[in-house]
């Protein structure tokens, strides 16, 4: 480094690990060639799909803990909430996606979830 | 082809000593009080690699030295002179705004990381504790899920307020010393904190100063610090339409001004 910047940490590698993880995890470009394009459509159109299925369940454990479903209620929802789930989870094993693959970098806004 | 490192609060002729990449002759393009600090390059350089990384930061943090600097976006390359002038022609205003804005300011880096699992874990003791006593015998399955998922989500949040509050107790010291801040948290459930801060320089030592303290009161998280660096994060141009002038740039102006990039506080 020149002038007076520095870059000081006890604990590099933790750090190094750390940013590579989000690097991995947060590919700024999708990757989509005549290879993979299946693959990386997917993992574009699972990810906003994951992102719709947290949403709704936030809001259902939201309503629940403030007791505003009634126990019928509460038994539609899980259901509906375990079939999504289900799906998610054979959807990614299909297209070969780890939870933590579906995210998206979005600049400066930051991460998708 | 002309590679950008940067704008300058200056038209005048820079420090010869200033080297670009691989070595190449950095000078200034002047347009009316400001410049665009530039070397030759034979081709766009089209990958970021250490070395192209590190002899662009060179530049911008000689020049903070002595100038009031909008570091430029890696890997910007116009193709000739004139593209450059009709580049800070269109952005002129903008410029000066962002240099008002910055002048004599510098940007610093702070990363935080505590121990997530063992934060976890303690949630969800406490969780278990509160709850021994309820017993739940007749649950159907989708009750059961719901059960889990409440479970799941009660933790989550408590998590994150645990975390809010620790990052409150971090932001409250260095955001004393500190003209405007960005702060991320928990981009892994291990990185509390991602944050820059935008400090004058004759606060850097108090600013370094708070960050000691805090590091000395918390040996249970891990500190990453860095810089005095260029602004990098916290140069606004606001987004346009491709720039007048003819259409021979390699890299529209609307892109030059860097963005959160791995420099700055994301270095290291």
């Amino acid at each position: 480094m020149t002038m007076n910047s520095v870059v000081e940490t006890d604990s590099a590698e933790v750090f190094v690990e750390e940013m590579e993880k989000l690097q991995e995890a947060l590919p700024r470009r999708i990757d989509a060639n005549p290879e993979n394009v299946e693959k990386g459509l997917a993992k574009l159109v699972l990810t906003l799909v994951e992102l719709i299925r947290k949403l709704l369940e936030k809001q259902a454990m939201r309503r629940v803990e403030a007791g505003s479903l009634s126990d019928d209620q509460i038994e539609r929802v899980g259901q509906t909430l375990m079939k999504l789930e289900n799906k998610m989870k054979e959807l990614k094993q299909i297209f070969g996606l780890k939870d933590e693959e579906l995210n998206l970098n979005l600049g400066p806004l930051g991460d998708l979830m | 082809m002309i590679y950008i490192y940067g704008i300058i609060d200056s038209n005048g002729q820079i420090d010869e000593s200033v080297y670009g990449l691989e070595g190449s002759n950095v000078y200034n393009i002047p347009y009316c009080d400001i410049g665009a600090v530039v070397s030759e390059v034979n081709q766009p350089i089209r990958r970021v690699t250490e070395s192209v990384v590190l002899e662009h930061e060179a530049v911008a943090e000689k020049l903070m030295e002595n100038f009031t600097v909008l570091p430029v976006r890696l890997l910007t390359v116009l193709d000739k002179r004139e593209n450059v002038l009709s580049m800070m022609d269109d952005y002129y205003g903008d410029f000066k705004d962002n240099m008002d804005r910055l002048r004599g300011k510098v940007e610093f880096g702070v990363k935080v990381i505590w121990p997530a699992d063992k934060v976890k874990s303690r949630i969800i003791n406490a969780y278990r504790t509160r709850n021994q006593n309820v017993h739940v015998s007749d649950d159907s399955v989708e009750r059961k899920f719901i059960r889990d998922k409440l479970k799941e989500h009660k933790i989550d949040k408590a998590f994150k307020e645990k975390a809010d509050r620790c990052i409150n107790a971090i932001d409250i010291f260095l955001g004393k010393f500190a003209e405007a801040k960005k702060l991320e948290t928990l981009r892994t459930e291990n990185l509390l904190l991602s944050a820059v801060y935008l400090v004058r320089k004759d606060n850097q030592n108090n600013f370094k100063e708070a960050f000691e303290h805090i590091r000395t009161a918390r040996d249970d998280l891990k500190y990453l610090f860095s810089g005095p660096w260029p602004p990098y994060h916290f140069v606004i141009v606001p987004r346009k339409s491709q720039p007048s002038g003819d259409s021979g740039h390699t890299v529209t102006a609307d892109k030059v001004i860097l963005q959160p990039t791995p420099m700055g506080a994301d270095k290291a």
